[in-house]
C-alpha cells in the first residue's frame, strides 16, 4: 500500500496539484467573500484534471499489472484524494488567520473563517467524497459524472449552508453575531466535521472497493 | 514442469467470446500465440494476468493457480502491451524508481546491464523511444525483477524488419538456460518461423490447434489440384480457393489420400492461418 501511495504521489499527481492549495488559499484574502467557494476549486480543478490524467496515462492497466490487490489501489486513491483535501483545508485555514487578523472589523454576510465554518467544510467535502469516490469505482476511469455528481452535492450543502447563516437567526448568531464568544460550539462543529468527513469517506472506500473488484480492465 | 497451464477458459462478452481455450507452455520455452486481429489473443493474455475475469477454466503459472497466488505470480511475471503505453512523459529513470519498489527481488545491477545491453538512455522519456525500445525496456524492467515468465502481446507488431530480428534473437537468448518460458503474440506468422517452439493458433476465440511447430505444422498440407478434381476432395478440405489453374486448399494431414493425383506440399504458417481463418468465416 506505501508502495502504491508513492506511485501515486510520484506518477500520478502532476506537481503542479501540490501548488495549487496556496493559490486557492490565498483566495480567503478577499474580504467577506463566499469561502467555501475556496474548497471547491479542489472540486472543480484537481479532482478533474488528477483523473483525466489518470486515464490517459492508462493508470488502470499499468497498476492493474503490478503485483498489488485491488484493495490497496482503492486505499491509495482514496488515500490521496484526502492528502490533497487535507492540504487544501489547512493552507486555506492559515490563510484565514492571516485573514481575520488583516481585517479584524470585518462584518461577514456569508461565513467568516472560522473554526465552525472549518467544520462545515470538512462536511462539504465529505458529501464530495461520498458521492464521487463510490461513483468513480463503478468504471475505474470515467470521472466525469462522479466529479458532476460530488461536486453538486457539495455546492448544495454550501448554499444550503450560507442560506442557514443568513436565514436562521440561531446559525447567524452563532457564526456571525457579536459579543459572546462561541469558541465551544465552533470547536464542537469542527469536530463533527472530521468525524462525518472520516465516517463519509471511510463509507466510499468501503462501497468503492466493491465496484472495483467487479472492474475489468 | 510446466510455466503457463491453460485450461478450458470460458469468457463471454456482448459480441465475442473465448470458448474452452486451454493450451499449455513447457518451461524453457517460447510459444508464439497467433491469430487475426480481434481473434482473442489479447484477451486471453488479459485473462491469464487477471486483468479480465474469466466466467470459468483454470490458470496456473509454474504449478500455482492464478487466482490463489495472484500477487505471489505477478513477481515472477513480466508482461508488455505492445500498443498501450503509460506515463509517456515520464523520464525511464522516474518510472523505473517508482516500479522497482513493487518487486522483492529487484536488481540493480541486471537493471543497468539490459539497459546497457539495449541501449537505453534511463534520462529519456517514454515518448522519445521507438516502439522497439519500449518493448526493451518492458523487458528490462521484468528481467531485473527476476521475471520467470515473460507475457507479451503483440511486442512485434510496429517494428522493422531488422528490430523485429533483432528482439527475436534476444527471445532465444533469454529462454538459452531454460529458467525463462516467453508467450507472444502476433499476427506476424515469420516472428514464429524465425523462433517460436511451440504455436498456438487462435481464431474466433476458439484454439485451433497448440503444439509443437515442426509438429503444428506437419499436422497440414496444401493441395493443388484442377478443377474436376476439387469435388474428390472438397469435403475433406480445411478450405479451399479456385484460381485459373483449379484448385489450392487446407487439408488436416491425417485426411488426405496420397493415392489421388493431388499435389501435396507443406503449408507455411501464414498459409495455415489464412485458409483456418477462411473456414471460420464460411461457418459464419
Amino acid at each position: 500500500m506505501y508502495n502504491l501511495l508513492m506511485k501515486e504521489l510520484k506518477l500520478g499527481v502532476s506537481p503542479f496539484f501540490y501548488f495549487l492549495p496556496f493559490l486557492t488559499g490565498a483566495l480567503m484574502l478577499i474580504p467577506g467573500w463566499l469561502y467555501f467557494i475556496v474548497l471547491l476549486y479542489f472540486c472543480f480543478l484537481t479532482i478533474p484534471n488528477m483523473f483525466a490524467g489518470y486515464k490517459t496515462q492508462n493508470d488502470l492497466i499499468f497498476t492493474n499489472m503490478l503485483p498489488v490487490n485491488k484493495k490497496d489501489m482503492v486505499k491509495a486513491k482514496v488515500s490521496v484524494i484526502v492528502i490533497l483535501e487535507l492540504m487544501h483545508i489547512v493552507i486555506a485555514m492559515i490563510y484565514g488567520m492571516i485573514s481575520l487578523r488583516l481585517y479584524p472589523n470585518l462584518i461577514y454576510y456569508f461565513y467568516g473563517p472560522s473554526l465552525g465554518f472549518w467544520g462545515l467544510c470538512f462536511v462539504m467535502l465529505a458529501l464530495f467524497n461520498v458521492f464521487f469516490i463510490p461513483m468513480y469505482y463503478k468504471t475505474a476511469y470515467k470521472y466525469g459524472a462522479a466529479t458532476f455528481a460530488g461536486t453538486t452535492a457539495a455546492i448544495l450543502f454550501a448554499g444550503g449552508a450560507e442560506w442557514l447563516g443568513i436565514q436562521n437567526s440561531s446559525v447567524f448568531n452563532l457564526f456571525k453575531g457579536t459579543g459572546t464568544d462561541h469558541m465551544t460550539a465552533h470547536l464542537l462543529i469542527l469536530l463533527a466535521g472530521i468525524a462525518i468527513f472520516a465516517l463519509f469517506t471511510i463509507i466510499a472506500y468501503y462501497i468503492a472497493i466493491k465496484r472495483f473488484e467487479k472492474v475489468e480492465t | 514442469m510446466l510455466a503457463l497451464d491453460i485450461r478450458n477458459i470460458n469468457k463471454k462478452y456482448e459480441d465475442f467470446q473465448l470458448k474452452d481455450v486451454s493450451f499449455q507452455l513447457e518451461k524453457g520455452y517460447i510459444m508464439g500465440f497467433i491469430g487475426a486481429n480481434g481473434a482473442g489473443k489479447t484477451t486471453t493474455i488479459k485473462s491469464i494476468l487477471n486483468l479480465t475475469r474469466i466466467d470459468s477454466g483454470e490458470i496456473r503459472i509454474m504449478d500455482k493457480a492464478m487466482h490463489t497466488h495472484e500477487l505471489e505470480l505477478k513477481q515472477e511475471i513480466g508482461s508488455a502491451f505492445g500498443d498501450i503505453n503509460f506515463y509517456m512523459r515520464n523520464k525511464i529513470k522516474t518510472l523505473t524508481n517508482v516500479i522497482k519498489i513493487f518487486y522483492h527481488n529487484w536488481n540493480d545491477e541486471t537493471y543497468y546491464s539490459y539497459l546497457k545491453k539495449f541501449n537505453l538512455n534511463e534520462n529519456k522519456k517514454i515518448a522519445e523511444l521507438s516502439t522497439g525500445m519500449k518493448v526493451k525496456y518492458r523487458l528490462a524492467l521484468a528481467l531485473s525483477h527476476g521475471a520467470k515468465l515473460l507475457i507479451l502481446d503483440e511486442p512485434t507488431s510496429g517494428l522493422d524488419p531488422v528490430a523485429r530480428d533483432n528482439l527475436l534473437d534476444i527471445f532465444q537468448e533469454l529462454v538459452e538456460d531454460g529458467e525463462i518460458s516467453i508467450l507472444f503474440s502476433t499476427h506476424i506468422t515469420s516472428d514464429l518461423e524465425k523462433c517460436a517452439d511451440y504455436i498456438t493458433y487462435i481464431d474466433n476465440g476458439r484454439i485451433i490447434n497448440s503444439a509443437e511447430k515442426e509438429e503444428f505444422i506437419d499436422a497440414y498440407r496444401l493441395v493443388n489440384g484442377k478443377a474436376e478434381q476439387l469435388d474428390l476432395i472438397k469435403n475433406d478440405l480445411i478450405s479451399y480457393k479456385k484460381n485459373s489453374f483449379g484448385f489450392t486448399g487446407l487439408i488436416h494431414t491425417q485426411d488426405f489420400d496420397p493415392s489421388l493425383d493431388i499435389k501435396s506440399t507443406i503449408p507455411n504458417l501464414e498459409e495455415i492461418m489464412i485458409y483456418c481463418a477462411k473456414k471460420e468465416d464460411a461457418h459464419v
